[in-house]
């Protein structure tokens, strides 16, 4: 089966091409723009990794991970992604079960990379 | 009319006019300080705003580069490397921005952890050597090996020693040199006094506090030869100030700068 991945982002923009990105390596791709839409998208088909934006429109990325995992529903990896990485809001991640932390726009070299790594 | 009024009323109508001034004076601080507020807060909306199509733009171009949707011929990848390039500088200007608005609003705090400010050089020393060696200048920390630690906010503390030291590497000329040193002073010695020097082109006495300004460059005009957003000092300024620390030049004309920069050793504890 092919890896699914689960894109929670906002910008339209930013799904986009990471969307032209993960379909080339040969990913299966589902995005979602809130935190609601996000939790029903995980809980309808198994994520292996959850690409997850920190500011949603509806309230915090990290609220899907705490929803998800009460509901036992965790993807099998997350990294969260934001756009200023102080050591503050990265511990909050990490404690919220995130994988690791990237500075957006994370090099596509790089996000691949930690994709396999935590996949593997 | 009784006497004492008509004495009484002169000041009487002197002060009732004072008052109203101060108030009128009062109101528009107000009016200005709301407005210095929305400006910033505009700013940093506008930043984060402008900073996820680029960020979208970038991606695009990666792919590109990369070859993921197939091979493009060398003078192809030279352009779309450009578009990378082009947007990863975008991207840095944009967060000097943000950091500079951050840094210069009540809306940061200070982290402070015990650390090794010597290992902190020296990790910023790394980050900037590719960057000194397509100049071909060295980048040296000069002492420090016995230093205690430092209880500062550890990222702050790093932009900080980035952008001297990023500063002293783009001012300085072709086989030049950048050095890092430490001492202490005070009373207790319980303050250390960091050092960002260079031998590069320095700076007029006249311009010591004119670069610590915000969005000023020494050189302002359109044909300069260095390009930025002119915040970098400004944004060093404010973290070492919001560390109780003090921030300052010295420097002569075409010998070089040497930057020096202050954090109490001994902090009190959060």
């Amino acid at each position: 089966m092919p890896t699914r991945i689960l894109i929670v982002e906002d910008s339209p923009l930013v799904t986009d091409a990471f969307r032209v990105l993960f379909t080339a390596v040969g990913y299966e791709v589902d995005a979602a723009t809130t935190v609601a839409e996000g939790i029903e998208r995980a809980m309808s088909a198994p994520v292996d990794m959850m690409l997850l934006d920190l500011s949603l429109p509806d309230g915090n990325g990290l609220e899907i991970l705490q929803e998800l995992r009460k509901r036992g529903f965790l993807p099998r990896s997350t990294l969260a992604m934001t756009g200023h990485n102080d050591s503050a809001s990265r511990r909050s991640c990490l404690e919220a079960g995130c994988a690791d932390v990237l500075l957006k726009p994370v090099p596509i070299a790089e996000l691949l990379r930690q994709i396999e790594r935590h996949l593997a | 009319m009784s006497m004492s009024d008509r004495v009484g009323s002169a000041p009487k109508k002197r002060l009732k006019t004072l008052k109203a001034q101060a108030e009128e004076a009062q109101r528009t601080i107000d009016e200005l300080r709301a407005r210095d507020a929305l400006k910033t807060q505009f700013l940093s909306n506008v930043s984060h705003d402008l900073r996820t199509p680029l960020a979208a733009i970038i991606t695009h171009a990666e792919i590109l580069r990369d070859g993921m949707l197939g091979d493009l011929n060398p003078k192809q990848r030279d352009s779309v490397s450009g578009i990378v390039s082009g947007g990863q500088q975008l991207i840095d200007m944009i967060d000097e921005i943000l950091t500079y608005v951050r840094s210069a609003s009540d809306q940061v705090t200070l982290t402070r952890t015990d650390f090794d400010i010597t290992e902190l050089v020296d990790q910023v020393r790394m980050l900037n050597q590719a960057l000194a060696a397509k100049k071909h200048l060295t980048i040296e920390r000069l002492n420090g090996d016995d230093l205690p630690p430092v209880y500062a906010d550890r990222d702050k503390v790093k932009h900080v020693l980035g952008n001297l030291i990023g500063n002293a590497i783009k001012f300085t000329s072709d086989g030049g040199r950048v050095w890092i040193g430490f001492s202490r002073r005070g009373r207790d010695r319980d303050e250390l006094v960091v050092e960002v020097g260079d031998n590069g082109r320095g700076i007029a006495r006249d311009h010591y506090e004119l670069v610590f300004r915000e969005f000023a460059q020494v050189d302002a005009s359109p044909s300069r030869p260095h390009h930025g957003t002119g915040l970098g000092l400004a944004i060093a300024r404010n973290l070492v100030e919001l560390h109780s620390g003090t921030i300052w030049v010295e420097s002569e004309l075409g010998k070089g700068s040497r930057f020096f920069f202050t954090l109490p050793l001994n902090p009190p504890r959060d």
